[in-house]
């Protein structure tokens, strides 16, 4: 029987090194911590300095106007500032550098000395990105926290990956780490991969250097500037185009060499390939006593901390609910296939349960935090809640008649994938139209309207193309794969404090979804698809750090020259990085 | 007087809410996830609708159980939030501001307000919590089976002739006087839980209650604009 575990007990005087702080799954851990946990030794916040505007100012922008630090605000009020200098320290670096890219020897060997625990929530989340944003983030971010944590007396390093590393897989997900497993089955050797990635990524940026490439670029942009009717004597338009032309293919390249390669291995997408990379790498390059893999399912709105509903940016079933919200209804996805969603406020309770179980060495090697085998919730229920939520809002808020009386009404439906009206479906049946408007020969009279509608359809055309892209994307989620994550690392023993505990049996689906998860991504991520801005968050108290408390270092000098010159060495790609979001 | 051992019992349908379950049926069927799905449903409960209206009469308990059966396979979530949504935006605004009177009456004079409906409880609960005056709902309930309705009612059924072998039982549990009670009823089916208790009162009655009332002598209330 194990003994109860006080996470005040295990932080007390514990000092803890964080990444991606930036980001959701990072601001709510780090506000949960500072607001929960009073015991707690100093936070160092790892932090980029981005457009010019250093790390200390980007972490004081951020405290004063995320809505994740409300419940600190409302707490500490005028004293916001103290309080903050008194526990966090800025430190400027960046995880896709080594050493972090710290650049003071004296704060690097302080950190080294002092640090109990570092907490590896950076990463870049889109499915498919550019492969050397992936690899710098994802991977040698990775590889970064691990050497800098080797190098530390004492550190361990707790490293927020993914449920999904298994890859496309079905059944029960045990808690475990294979560092030689590759989902297809085949013998993989992640440092010869990761070699590879490297060589193969040397040899398209020297084929985007050959002449051919740039003709082709070239061609491809007159091309561009005549279908725009643009003026091709006008060199510096077609410089500027040319630039963008070739920046575009040099990242589909990327794009088409990562997706290549977790297809090949049988990843679901370059974000899951490029996370079960890192955590191979990690596993490898510390012993066992100093790590812990946490991951996460599909991480979504807050429960409850830092309020209901809150979220952040672009999460996993953001475009999808917000696809739901519209006339497309008919979503390709197997009945019954579990939907492995859970609150932020849930994942940040167990990342601080996992570290205080790897501050105390008493750490499990992974801890999955899912909901399917604690709490299922299907793609299909989640599918009708989705359209229920869309349904009260629409009838109570719609912003036309339509949208009250037909658009609410509109009930998203789970179908197969070779349904009547599916997307491929929808799609031959527009181009028919289309080409039938184009082609017959109507009277005069109606030929400028059929033009003018074959345009129309066309625009409708490209709806259902991001459509079409976006149901891929998730068909490997929805459709073809079934998980079950186990979760029982994070329950074996029981939490002191109760608002730590995270189990999902908790949650009521119903309600979260409806009243919670769906409000809030109308609220703080919808907006983002319109091109809108978020509601902003002021503090009744102004924040600022006191000036005195200034002990940010600066960055690497040569960093900055480096991030002048895109891309020119895949070991160092800062571009990547600044594109970078994090978990 | 003293009237802590006493209850007022309330029919909610006829007396305090203007609506009842057929309406409240054929809003949630005609709300189902599939357009094709709705029509059926809909027409299920339309074919129930005369069959409810006969059955009405005399013992209600087999229409309810028909006219739920249109709930059959729908899920759990959808028949909730249909029922919340219908309980806020339709029934609110056909509460009984007489039938609020009569309650508050009732309870100020010290007594239990007990309210019967022949309603499901995902709509009669999210209902009731614009009430106030009362201290209990008493209301059918939807069974669920794997997240889904199975489109019957679970035993016992309010609203049937076993009204008056269901409020002796009540009134055992609660260690209620009947003799001091009041019921208020408004349907035929009522007059089993009237003839119960001491102080039985008809609103609104219909035919058959209205008869019975006036041979029993029993007081008639008739809600005026």
């Amino acid at each position: 029987m194990h003994s109860a575990l006080s996470i005040h007990q295990s932080f007390a005087g514990r000092h803890i090194l964080l990444t991606g702080a930036s980001g959701f799954l990072g601001k709510v851990w780090l506000a949960m911590v500072l607001h929960r946990v009073p015991t707690v030794g100093k936070i160092f916040v790892l932090l980029r300095p981005k457009a010019l505007r250093p790390a200390r100012d980007r972490f004081e922008r951020m405290v004063a106007t995320s809505p994740a630090f409300k419940p600190l605000h409302e707490l500490h009020g005028a004293d916001m500032g103290e309080f903050i200098a008194q526990r966090v320290e800025v430190v400027e670096g960046d995880v896709s550098l080594p050493g972090f890219g710290i650049s003071d020897p004296e704060l690097a060997a302080r950190l080294h000395r002092e640090l109990d625990l570092i907490v590896n929530c950076a990463g870049l989340v889109d499915f498919d990105p550019d492969l050397r944003e992936a690899m710098s983030t994802n991977v040698d971010g990775a590889i970064h926290a691990a050497e800098f944590t080797r190098r530390c007396t004492r550190a361990r390093l707790l490293h927020v990956s993914t449920c999904y590393v298994t890859g496309l897989r079905n059944g029960t997900i045990p808690e475990a780490l294979d560092p030689d497993f590759s989902p297809c089955g085949d013998a993989f050797d992640v440092e010869a991969e990761y070699a590879e990635v490297k060589a193969v990524s040397e040899q398209i940026l020297a084929a985007h250097d050959s002449p051919d490439a740039e003709a082709a670029a070239l061609a491809e942009t007159r091309e561009l500037m005549r279908a725009k009717g643009q003026d091709e004597g006008n060199a510096m338009m077609l410089r500027n185009i040319l630039r963008r032309v070739k920046r575009q293919r040099l990242k589909d390249d990327f794009v088409a060499e990562g997706q290549r390669r977790a297809t090949r291995w049988g990843w679901h997408n370059i974000y899951t390939y490029s996370k079960a990379m890192a955590e191979a790498l990690i596993a490898r390059a510390l012993p066992a006593e100093r790590w812990s893999m946490f991951r996460p399912a599909i991480v979504e709105s807050a429960l409850e901390y830092p309020f209901p509903g809150w979220n952040q940016g672009f999460n996993t079933c953001t475009p999808l609910i917000y696809l739901l919200g519209g006339w497309f209804r008919h979503m390709p996805a197997r009945i019954g296939n579990p939907f492995d969603v859970i609150p932020v406020d849930f994942v940040c309770r167990g990342l601080v349960v996992s570290g205080a179980e790897l501050l105390l060495g008493q750490h499990a090697p992974v801890y999955q935090c899912g909901s399917s085998d604690r709490n299922l919730l299907t793609i299909d229920r989640a599918i009708e809640l989705t359209a229920l939520a869309h349904r009260k809002h629409l009838r109570e808020r719609g912003g036309t008649a339509l949208e009250r009386v037909l658009l609410s009404r509109w009930d998203a439906v789970t179908t197969d994938l070779d349904h009547l009206f599916s997307v491929p479906n929808i799609r031959s049946a527009a181009e028919g139209l289309r080409d039938w408007l184009r082609e017959t020969k109507f009277p005069k009279f109606m030929r400028k309207g059929a033009d003018e509608w074959a345009d129309k359809t066309d625009d409708a055309l490209d709806t259902v193309e991001t459509i079409d892209k976006m149901v891929d994307l998730y068909q490997p989620f929805v459709h073809d794969n079934a998980y079950i994550f186990i979760s029982q690392a994070l329950f074996v023993r029981a939490v002191v404090e109760p608002e730590f505990r995270c189990d999902p049996k908790t949650i009521d689906w119903r309600r979260y979804w409806v009243d919670t998860h769906v409000p809030g991504l109308r609220k703080w991520c919808f907006p983002l698809f319109e091109n809108k801005t978020p509601p902003s968050y002021a503090p009744r108290h102004p924040f600022s750090l006191p000036r005195a408390s200034e002990e940010s270092v600066s960055f690497h000098s040569d960093a900055h020259i480096d991030r002048a010159v895109p891309h020119a060495d895949l070991g160092r790609p800062q571009l990547a990085a600044q594109h970078a979001e994090v978990l | 007087m003293n009237h802590r051992n006493t209850a007022a019992f309330f029919r909610v349908e006829g007396i305090v809410l203007g609506r009842g379950v057929l309406a409240a049926s054929a809003y949630i069927a005609g709300n189902a996830k599939k357009f094709g799905e709705r029509a059926l449903r809909l027409g299920l409960v339309a074919l129930a609708a005369p069959v409810h209206s006969l059955l009405g009469q005399t013992d209600r308990a087999l229409a309810h159980r028909i006219v739920h059966l249109a709930f059959r396979g729908m899920t759990e979530d959808r028949v909730t939030i249909l029922a919340e949504e219908y309980a806020e935006d339709i029934l609110r605004s056909k509460i009984l501001d007489q039938g609020v009177e009569l309650m508050k009456r009732a309870r100020d004079e010290g007594r239990r307000v007990v309210l019967l409906s022949d309603g499901v409880s995902s709509i009669m609960e999210p209902f009731a919590r614009h009430l106030k005056h009362h201290d209990e709902l008493v209301c059918n309930h939807l069974e669920f089976r794997d997240g889904e309705a199975t489109g019957k009612l679970i035993d016992p059924i309010i609203g049937g002739a076993s009204g008056g072998k269901w409020l002796r039982q009540y009134a055992a549990e609660h260690d209620l006087d009947l003799a001091h009670c009041t019921a208020y009823g408004s349907h035929g089916p009522d007059m089993l839980l009237l003839s119960a208790v001491g102080r039985p009162c008809a609103v609104n009655p219909d035919f058959v209650l209205r008869r019975s009332a006036r041979d029993a002598d029993w007081p008639i209330i008739e809600y005026h604009d």
